[in-house]
């Protein structure tokens, strides 16, 4: 009654369910369920399309394409679309002229040295070797002084000290463009990387031993007047460093720790050029060195890419293994 | 050819040449060169804020990320349910739980939250980015693109396309155990207030 009603009136609110075949039978007026109709639409179907058409279709942008899921079709067709010329790749490589790409003969630093004692047998062995190199050396250092009248290595020592912790001053501020003064171009990304979003905390201490020029050279580039010196430097010295994250939580290292840092840093200088500085330009790291100590942190371990091969396919057997270690790699986390 | 066989079977039921006009609209064109890219500003530079080093005595400061996606195709206001959903989640069980959730917004906001994981342990010295929670979760409005309708008597109605915004904030550590700070008092709590407020009041003109 309710339902006929209901309708007569143009609310068809309540609707009929029909009952599945399980359903108890006796439930008999409780079939009822409140449904909603539109009723603002037109009940005959013909007018859809027309309903359709009063909306103007606009093409929306889509906001959050990224430039690497498009082909390089649909950029062309995109771009024409918007009458704009496609940039031009970059097809050119950064050279600086005031300073060279690497380290000519590089110095090759003695065994256990900051440990063995001149007096031993292995350390006096060591200290002949050096005198038998020294010529090249000697040679270098009379170049650099025909270009450089007042040089003088003990001069030069403390000097490289001042540069040294000038450079190591300007990173823990994060002075990139002062640190160009005490760097060369080519170390300066290796300084630079991996210090945002840290706090360096460093410091000086002293000198265990006098900073002295192990290894001297000299080469010209291009034409024979366009001299780079490369001077090697060995630093004994007494550090403290600590490394803090964006949250000030400590990294790395200890601020009441001091350490011991035994380094050769390699110095630069375009000697042709007038105004040319005494630059940080490389550290060299012998192949004796202890390997590092390995990191606190916990790190999720990628997975090795699988090399396909066709002798895999055939031994399915050989699959298992691989299965383990894929299961067992997200435990390490 | 499909649009010519529907204006052939238009035009034998009703003649109407004004809605092929409609149809016909350029607009790509005039849209295109409108696209602008305003993008939230704010929210981002959180990330780089720098705080000062800790003494070893002092309670480890929870790392945090902030992260957000712009110009999400879908209703701020419908947004608003999925990004309350989340709040005060730990992140997994917020993942968890999203992946149940039958709205369009919710696998942007699923992405949202994995992509801000790598970040943290990429970028933010996070060790394990299991354990972080969702401390903030919001919707902001993004870009509205304007449509139009017909209407009778050559008028025209607006039809508004709404983008949304969605930003969060990780942060290391447990949740808490009420996000809200309203949130509803334990019964024995109530009746200790209830004690308290009784014994504290004024009888006037009494000893």
């Amino acid at each position: 009654m309710a339902l006929s009603n209901a309708s007569k009136l143009g609310l068809r609110l309540l609707q009929e369910i029909p009952n599945g075949l399980l359903a108890p039978l006796w439930v008999g007026s409780t079939n009822l369920q409140f449904v909603r109709h539109r009723r603002t639409k037109h009940f005959n179907p013909k007018w859809k399309l027309l309903r359709k058409l009063k909306y103007i279709k606009i093409k929306l942008p889509n906001f959050n394409e990224k430039a690497e899921d498009i082909s390089e079709e649909e950029m062309r067709s995109k771009l024409k679309e918007r009458g704009l010329v496609p940039p031009r790749p970059w097809m050119e490589r950064q050279f600086f002229i005031s300073s060279t790409g690497g380290t000519f003969e590089a110095y090759v630093p003695p065994e256990g040295d900051g440990k063995v004692s001149s007096v031993t047998a292995q350390g006096a062995k060591q200290k002949l070797q050096f005198l038998e190199k020294k010529t090249k050396t000697m040679m270098a250092i009379r170049k650099i002084k025909s270009f450089e009248e007042d040089f003088d290595t003990p001069v030069f020592c403390k000097t490289a000290e001042e540069i040294y912790i000038k450079a190591h001053e300007c990173l823990v501020n994060r002075d990139k463009e002062g640190i160009l003064k005490y760097v060369t171009e080519r170390a300066y990304p290796e300084l630079i990387h991996n210090i945002d979003n840290k706090t360096i905390h460093w410091k000086f201490l002293k000198s265990i031993e006098l900073p002295r020029i192990v290894h001297a050279r000299n080469t010209d580039v291009i034409t024979k007047e366009n001299i780079f010196a490369q001077l090697t430097v060995r630093f004994h010295t007494q550090q403290v460093l600590a490394v803090y994250d964006r949250f000030g939580r400590l990294m790395h290292g200890s601020e009441i720790i001091a350490k011991d840092v035994l380094e050769y840093v390699v110095f630069e200088k375009h000697l042709a050029n007038e105004y040319g500085t005494w630059r940080i330009h490389a550290k060299i790291i012998p192949d004796w060195l202890p390997p590092r100590d390995p990191t606190a942190m916990t790190y999720k371990k990628l997975p090795e890419p699988v090399k396909s091969s066709p002798e895999e396919d055939k031994q399915p057997e050989t699959n298992v293994p691989q299965k383990i270690t894929e299961q067992s790699s997200p435990a390490t986390v | 050819m499909l649009s010519l066989i529907k204006g052939q079977l238009l035009k034998q039921a009703y003649n109407v040449p004004l809605l092929f006009q409609i149809e016909n609209l350029h607009l790509t064109s005039a849209l295109a060169a409108w696209q602008s890219n305003r993008q939230p500003r704010k929210w981002l530079k959180y990330n780089k804020v720098i705080y000062p080093p800790q003494l070893p005595d002092e309670e480890r400061r929870p790392a945090f990320v902030c992260h957000q996606r712009t110009n999400i195709k879908y209703s701020p206001w419908k947004m608003w349910y999925v990004a309350c959903l989340i709040r005060g989640m730990p992140v997994d069980e917020a993942i968890r739980q999203l992946k149940f959730v039958l709205k369009k917004g919710a696998k942007d906001v699923r992405e949202t939250l994995e992509e801000a994981k790598e970040l943290a342990v990429k970028e933010h010295n996070v060790e394990f980015p299991s354990n972080m929670w969702v401390a903030e979760s919001m919707v902001g409005k993004g870009e509205v693109i304007k449509g139009y309708r017909r209407h009778a008597r050559r008028r025209f109605g607006k039809v508004e396309y709404f983008h949304c915004h969605y930003f969060v904030r990780l942060e290391e550590g447990t949740p808490p155990k009420d996000y809200y700070q309203n949130a509803p008092k334990e019964p024995q709590e109530q009746l200790a207030n209830w004690l308290a407020s009784m014994r504290k009041r004024k009888i006037n003109n009494s000893l």
